[in-house]
């Protein structure tokens, strides 16, 4: 869906800001950049709707070389999540997230009904909050609007740029979890920019790390946290902490043994194993139940390398 | 305490004066005792001794405020009076002008009406607003025609109608000369930094130059375009006359005008702007949907600044030869003749406030929608 084929940037004098990145989104899946400050994440980002242009190589969007678009055209196709939210603060929520369909020149009526859709699909009532400015909205809610205005005009593509980092980390997680369920039911192709290890674990279907402007590693989370990481990931991911990350980047239904479990705690559906290890400490059981005839133990776990 | 010294002063320092024509200086003169005179001052003092008592509770405030109204037309009117009483048995000629008592009350009620305004937390705007409509209507209804002032005006009025004309024709063009220089310039000041640096630098170098010494640099490049291209005389240019007035008003105005626009422009966050520009929007679209609406009440405020003194440095344009309210007050100074000083500067402090609470609420509509 989105493909970075060895693009670099510099800005100024020194270091690349990005450096020869080549990177692949497939369609349908969250990718993630994780990556300190610095290390160039969302200059990669912004590249991807042209805020920033490559000084070498190329950007593919839908397998078409980016450059050659009409810059406002292809950003109009293109959903943009930022930390600061940056909804415009001198009009009201249904103006904000009607944005990119105006700039389209839909119709009003198709217009009002859309943005009742989305305050819906981000569980904001729209009776409520339609007529509100962005003053009188908690962060977690702006940044719901925020999401509801990437998505307005029903582009295939999305690029988060540490949106969340900001917030509380109750609100953090709740948006997480909302980000995963919107994802599940739009089936947009998200690029998400974070620094933060543990939102990228919960997020990513596929994980990029940067480093100083270059990748490091890329690939699905399980197999970059598996024993053979390297240094820069070891440190990244914190050295005592990998484990418990690397739990996090597995399903806990794989090492699930068949027994009786309708007495052990239970995990929901899709639980990892790092939310089994923590539900075993929570409830100090030696297994919880993974389904009604499933059960995983801690030794299976704690001996799964 | 200020109603109490505000009802003395006419009678410690004298109502009215009296002059045998309308260059000699006046006389003090006693007061006719005639019986709308007498009444209209009891009025006065009756509402004084009101205002007294009702300022010391705070209940009673609105009431103070309007007493000081009172107070203010019972003391015009005493004045008109007692004026044409006075000129009733003196020359044609003889001038009757409000005397220094007179106008240490008026400043004193004011200040009485303003601190019952204060004293309830608000603006004096019911003092204001019915202190004028009955000095208006007193006016209208030819209550006060007997005053020095008015006898002035009246011999005047084609003349100061025509120099009110001059003047809103002088400081609105320099308006609008400015506002098109300086609009532009403020959106190309906003993309390029080497423009912002000239601009900047010439509007503040203006402002450092005297204006009278403006005018006249202004004169000779002026005069010496028309020797170059005498067509230009017909269109009404030339090194004096209203050309270059309003050049040198218009080149006042560009500070205040450039750079408000342009702290207007840059009020919205960068943050704000790589959302919209990366929603999609063009420079344009980004410029009317987002740093316009957002630095509007700061622009207005520079517009608001500008307009005002836009009315001011016009008349200085008499100067040279420009015309406008100027030359009435310019006229006075020569003649020691304090009325038509008093009728051209009157206008134009009245001119300078309608401009200034035009757009200040203008501002005020934008804030409440904002």
């Amino acid at each position: 869906m989105i493909r970075f084929e060895a693009v670099s940037r510099r800005f100024g004098q020194g270091r690349p800001a990005v450096d020869r990145v080549t990177l692949e989104v497939p369609a349908g899946q969250i990718g993630v950049l994780l990556g300190e400050s610095g290390s160039g994440k969302s200059t990669l980002l912004r590249m991807a709707n042209r805020l920033v242009e490559p000084d070498a190589g190329r950007v593919l969007v839908a397998g078409r070389d980016i450059a050659g678009q009409p810059v406002e055209e292809l950003r109009r196709g293109i959903g943009y999540v930022i930390q600061s939210v940056g909804l415009f603060p001198h009009w009201t929520v249904a103006r904000n997230i009607a944005t990119v369909p105006r700039l389209l020149g839909w119709e009003a009526s198709r217009i009002a009904a859309r943005v009742d859709a989305l305050l819906r699909l981000v569980n904001l009532p729209p009776e409520e909050f339609r007529d509100r400015l962005p003053a009188e909205l908690s962060g977690g809610q702006a940044q719901r609007i925020g999401l509801a205005r990437a998505l307005a005009a029903d582009p295939p593509l999305l690029l988060m740029d540490e949106p969340f980092s900001a917030l509380d980390p109750g609100t953090r997680r709740d948006l997480q979890a909302e980000l995963r369920r919107i994802h599940a039911e739009t089936g947009k192709t998200i690029l998400f920019v974070t620094h933060d290890v543990e939102e990228a674990l919960v997020l990513a279907d596929r994980l990029a790390v940067l480093d100083h402007g270059r990748l490091l590693a890329e690939g699905v989370p399980r197999d970059l946290l598996a024993d053979g990481a390297g240094p820069e990931i070891r440190r990244l991911f914190g050295e005592s902490g990998l484990a418990l990350h690397r739990l996090a980047t597995r399903a806990a239904a794989a090492l699930a043994t068949p027994g009786d479990a309708a007495s052990l705690p239970a995990l929901p559906e899709g639980a990892t194993q790092k939310d089994a290890l923590l539900l075993m400490l929570e409830q100090g059981a030696r297994a919880v139940a993974v389904a009604p005839d499933a059960l995983l133990r801690w030794d299976d776990l704690v001996r799964a390398r | 305490m200020l109603a109490g010294l505000a009802a003395a002063a006419p009678f410690l320092l004298g109502l009215l004066s009296l002059a045998p024509n309308r260059l000699l200086s006046p006389r003090p003169a006693g007061l006719p005792l005639t019986t709308p005179v007498l009444l209209s001052i009891a009025v006065f003092l009756l509402a004084g001794l009101g205002l007294a008592l009702a300022a010391c509770r705070a209940r009673s405030l609105r009431l103070a405020e309007l007493l000081a109204v009172a107070m203010m037309l019972a003391l015009l009117a005493s004045a008109g009076m007692a004026a044409e009483a006075l000129l009733r048995d003196a020359s044609a000629s003889a001038r009757a002008m409000p005397a220094a008592g007179f106008w240490m009350s008026v400043l004193l009620v004011c200040l009485a009406g303003g601190a019952a305004a204060a004293g309830r937390g608000a603006a004096p705007s019911l003092f204001w607003a019915a202190s004028l409509l009955g000095g208006s209507a007193l006016l209208l209804g030819g209550g006060l025609e007997s005053l020095s002032l008015l006898k002035e005006a009246a011999a005047r009025g084609p003349e100061i109608r025509a120099a009110l004309a001059q003047h809103l024709a002088l400081s609105g063009g320099a308006f609008l000369l400015a506002l098109l220089v300086a609009g532009p310039a403020a959106l190309l000041a906003l993309r390029h930094p080497r423009a912002e640096a000239v601009l900047m630098g010439v509007a503040n170098a203006v402002q450092v130059v005297p204006s009278i010494a403006l005018f006249g640099l202004l004169m000779a490049p002026l005069g010496a375009l028309v020797a170059f291209f005498p067509v230009l005389r017909t269109w009404g240019i030339g090194g004096i006359g209203p050309a270059p007035a309003v050049l040198g008003i218009a080149a006042y105005l560009l500070l205040p005008l450039a750079s408000s626009f342009l702290a207007g422009l840059r009020l919205a966050p960068p943050a704000l702007l790589e959302a919209a520009a990366g929603q999609g929007m063009t420079d344009r679209q980004i410029l009317r949907a987002v740093r316009l609406p957002m630095g509007a009440g700061v622009m207005l405020g520079g517009l608001r600044l500008a307009a005002v003194q836009a009315v001011g440095l016009a008349t200085l344009a008499a100067l040279i030869g420009g015309g406008g309210l100027g030359a009435l007050i310019f006229q006075g100074i020569g003649q020691l003749a304090a009325d038509l000083i008093l009728l051209g500067v009157l206008p134009v402090v009245a001119l300078s406030l309608a401009a200034d609470a035009l757009l200040a609420g203008a501002q005020t509509a934008l804030g409440a929608r904002a």
